[in-house]
């Protein structure tokens, strides 16, 4: 879109700020028993006051009441949903999103407050206004608006029993983002990611298979017997390219660390304590301390390390702090 | 199951970790028992049409968690007031989601909690995060 | 090892595009833009362009820039490796083909959507096919994967053996912010912040929060280079380069140089600002403010102490003082800095150091600017130039 195209766009859009959804929606059922104990069941709430109507006279709730985050279920529109979308002001707005590229979308928040606790036999009735739609956000799933919605939730005396704020994002989808799966038939659930794994060459292949057979090593040059690591083709002191190599004791002390908190990439723990340890032998090795809160970690501390099976598919030498004494 | 009190609580609790296997049962049934029939949460063709390769768990269903484990902790007596939640990677059968918590604040004029609740599931990482804000009773009654 | 190259060339131009998180067209039409207006500010054609020069990084080939723009015949193009370590290997390449006589009047420019395309915060990933994968390899495994990560393991090391805090990162930080909120161009406009907020943004890499991070944004920024004899002609006052010199320091990595004896510190920087000061015999004292590359706030305590501003491991007593505000000793990115102008990989910082020299930065200091400073990415292969006025020929 140009400049002008955007900005009759953003006009249509922002003109339903303030718009009613459509009339206010009342239940099909008043709040009830056994719909509670259906929801408590599936959601793994134990709480007697929901579903053990003696306990819940004993309590403090005097009876039977509905867990609070049902509040939006006694007012769905139900097994329709299942169909046609319904056609309200909401569809309306998402169909102008969707005719300009922007068919993506994310609920991306929900913030819910309970003005009191509902029991059997209320009727809840919600009323949805479109209280905002933002300006253009750049996100990680592409361009798009965030739309917020507020629903009122009254109960038969028209009293407010709670209110919940519904934030989406409508985008327009990356390439090969939705539309390109779309004709996936995969019947496997994604793996569990794992690490990334180093690309294996001719001039390091050799140091992770060792490693992947539990052995950590230590590239040495033959003519001179100097050590390197990360590996490399030829000695940097004397341009020789023959070599062998040293099993490392794994022992050395950490020369600085620093702890990753975000962004969280897919198979790693977080927060991750990365390391560049000196070893022993002389040479320095990157590698992630373990076994050990990451705030008590120091430059200077002796540490140890192994060679474990990380992931399902990684094998990776890991550093503890040293024993004292070793 | 009883209910903890104000007093007893500190800034800086944390809450048991729960496990939760995320499964297509639960899915559908959270979807049902939230009467939302959005294709994408009990058919797999239309989940697979929205571009994941399996449904998924609605809304819903995750404040339903989220506010399960705060009560199954707080107890009977525990008022849930507000319970502000952040949205990340679907939940798909097959997954486990973690949940934790952590409390952050305490009010004492209203005798509130604010609890720092985490889904995390071991595929993709954060499905939930947000905040509830849960009412203890003061005092030693039990 | 001395280059003549001392007051050969002049920057007669620049410019940049507007910049944003989301710039609604291609990389090749911003680098477009932006080079079309740095021509425009010289008052030169694009038919007057022989030579250009980019980032190896850069997706918008020389020639389809060059078809775009209208610049007729090439004789002179080339382009510099390692991300924002090119920054003034632009003008490096510049200047050797000007004073050589290889090229008259070459353009320079950086042009990326790093906000809305690509984002360096992600971090590398099993997808690298260059060459550099196995580099890589040493690292991704264990999660060390992204810019803030690598440059986290230098400052701790850094704040061990020094007495530098997060006093002085946030005094960096600030200082860049302060002086974005004057300047309409910087996406950080109007937007300062306090200690409060600094400290209350979210945990990236320690000792790294958010705000000790670069931005991501969409732009490009474009500098003209010709003879400084031609520089007389034209439109603007020259900006005269005293000195331009780049350095891959031995035992490098691409970011990730652990294996040296001491890492608290970056030799190729070290190194460039020598070669650099005996080019022209200008020293740290001349130097009236500075453009300092700051993807992350800690990398400008360094670089001071490589070009001299203080000695190596006492920065955090020179920025305490103030020394990089309007009115301190060195006024430093008076834009607003990658920190919070923009992060178009330092080219932006020509075009600041070369309004400082002409006099019209946004935010000009009281004092008279005789000679500044602009210096590239560090914990990459490095460089730095000096320029000065017209005047000091």
């Amino acid at each position: 879109m140009n400049p002008e195209e955007t900005q009759a766009f953003e006009e249509k859009i922002y003109a339903f700020i303030g718009r009613e959804n459509g009339p206010p929606k009342k239940g099909h059922d008043a709040v009830n028993e056994p719909m509670i104990r259906h929801w408590a069941e599936i959601m793994g709430d134990e709480s007697p006051v929901y579903t053990d109507s003696e306990a819940a006279i004993n309590s403090s709730k005097g009876g039977i009441i509905a867990p609070p985050s049902m509040l939006q279920t006694w007012s769905m529109e139900g097994y329709s949903m299942a169909g046609d979308f319904v056609q309200d002001v909401q569809r309306g707005l998402h169909n102008v999103f969707d005719e300009h590229g922007y068919t993506g979308v994310l609920g991306t928040n929900t913030t819910t407050e309970f003005f009191r606790d509902l029991k059997p036999g209320d009727e809840v009735t919600a009323h949805t206004v479109i209280d905002s739609i933002s300006e253009q956000k750049a996100t990680a799933r592409g361009i798009g608006y965030f739309i917020e919605t507020v629903t009122t939730f009254t109960d038969q005396d028209g009293e407010d029993v709670g209110r919940q704020v519904f934030r989406v994002l409508k985008f327009v989808p990356a390439d090969g983002d939705a539309s390109a799966s779309s004709e996936s038939t995969d019947d496997e659930s994604p793996a569990a990611p794992t690490r990334i794994a180093s690309p294996r060459g001719h001039d390091n292949g050799w140091w992770w298979n060792a490693i992947d057979e539990g052995k950590m090593l230590i590239q040495r040059c033959k003519n001179c017997q100097t050590l390197r690591h990360p590996p490399r083709p030829m000695c940097g002191e004397c341009q020789s390219i023959e070599w062998d190599s040293i099993e490392s004791s794994m022992e050395g002390e950490v020369f600085s660390f620093t702890t990753l908190h975000y962004p969280k990439i897919p198979g790693y723990d977080y927060p991750l304590c990365c390391a560049v340890i000196s070893l022993n032998e002389g040479t320095r090795i990157v590698s992630n301390i373990v076994g050990i809160d990451h705030e008590d970690v120091t430059i200077g501390m002796k540490v140890k390390g192994n060679i474990e099976q990380v992931d399902e598919k990684t094998m990776l030498p890991q550093f503890y702090p040293a024993q004292a004494g070793e | 199951m009883t209910t903890l009190h104000f007093e007893s609580i500190n800034v800086g609790d944390k809450l048991p970790a729960k496990e939760v296997p995320i499964t297509s049962s639960l899915i559908v049934g959270g979807a049902v028992a939230s009467r939302d029939f959005t294709t994408v949460h009990h058919d797999k063709k239309a989940a697979q049409k929205a571009g994941l390769p399996d449904i998924f768990m609605n809304i819903l269903t995750s404040n339903g968690l989220m506010s399960s484990y705060i009560t199954n902790w707080a107890g009977p007596d525990s008022t849930t007031k507000k319970i502000d939640l952040k949205l990340g990677a679907p939940n798909l059968p097959g997954f486990v989601m973690t949940i934790t918590g952590e409390v952050k604040a305490k009010n004492e004029d209203h005798g509130t909690l604010e609890i720092e609740v985490t889904g995390e599931n071991n595929v993709w990482g954060m499905h939930m995060q947000g905040t509830v804000q849960v009412q203890l009773p003061k005092g030693a009654q039990s | 090892m001395n280059a003549n190259i001392k007051d050969k060339a002049a920057i007669v131009g620049v410019a940049n595009t507007e910049f944003s998180k989301n710039s609604g067209r291609s990389e090749l039409q911003l680098a477009a833009e932006a080079v079309a207006a740095a021509l425009d500010d010289a008052g030169l054609k694009p038919s007057d362009v022989d030579g250009i020069t980019t980032f190896t990084m850069d997706t918008s080939d020389e020639i389809e820039v060059a078809r775009a723009v209208g610049i007729g015949d090439l004789n002179f193009y080339s382009r510099v490796p390692h991300g924002g370590g090119a920054a003034t290997g632009l003008i490096h390449q510049a200047v050797m083909a000007v004073a050589t006589g290889m090229a008259e009047t070459v353009v320079c420019y950086r042009s990326l959507n790093g906000r809305s395309g690509h984002r360096f915060s992600g971090g590398v990933s099993g997808d690298i096919t260059t060459s550099d994968a196995i580099h890589w390899g040493w690292y991704m495994p264990y999660g060390l994967l992204t810019p803030a990560s690598w440059v986290a393991m230098f400052t701790q090391r850094y704040m061990h053996l020094t007495n530098c805090t997060k006093d002085s990162l946030f005094e960096v930080a600030y200082t860049m912010r302060q002086h974005a909120a004057s300047n309409p161009a910087a996406l950080f406009y109007q937007k300062p912040f306090d200690r409060a907020e600094y400290n209350a943004q979210k945990k990236i890499v320690d000792p790294f929060q958010l705000y000790d991070c670069c931005l991501e944004s969409d732009g490009a920024s474009a500098v003209v280079i010709t003879s400084t004899e031609r520089a007389k002609d034209l439109k603007q006052p020259g900006v005269v380069i005293k000195a331009v010199a780049q350095c891959a320091a031995a035992d490098m990595e691409v970011m990730t140089s652990f294996y040296r004896d001491e890492i608290a510190a970056i030799p190729s920087m070290d190194i460039a600002a020598q070669t650099a000061y005996s080019q022209c015999g200008l020293t740290a004292d001349d130097i009236d403010a500075a453009i300092i590359y700051d993807a992350f706030s800690p990398i400008v305590l360094w670089q001071l102490e490589s070009w001299g501003f203080c000695k190596h491991g006492e920065a955090h007593d020179f920025v305490m003082d103030g020394a990089l505000r309007l009115d301190g000793r060195l006024p430093t990115n008076t834009h607003g800095g990658q920190l919070s102008e923009a992060y178009i990989h330092g080219v932006n910082g020509i075009v600041e150091a070369t309004r400082l020299v002409r006099g019209t930065s946004v935010n000009q200091p009281g004092k008279t600017i005789n000679h500044a400073l602009v210096t590239a990415g560090v914990g990459v292969p490095t460089g730095g130039a000096l320029l000065g006025t017209m005047d000091t020929l």
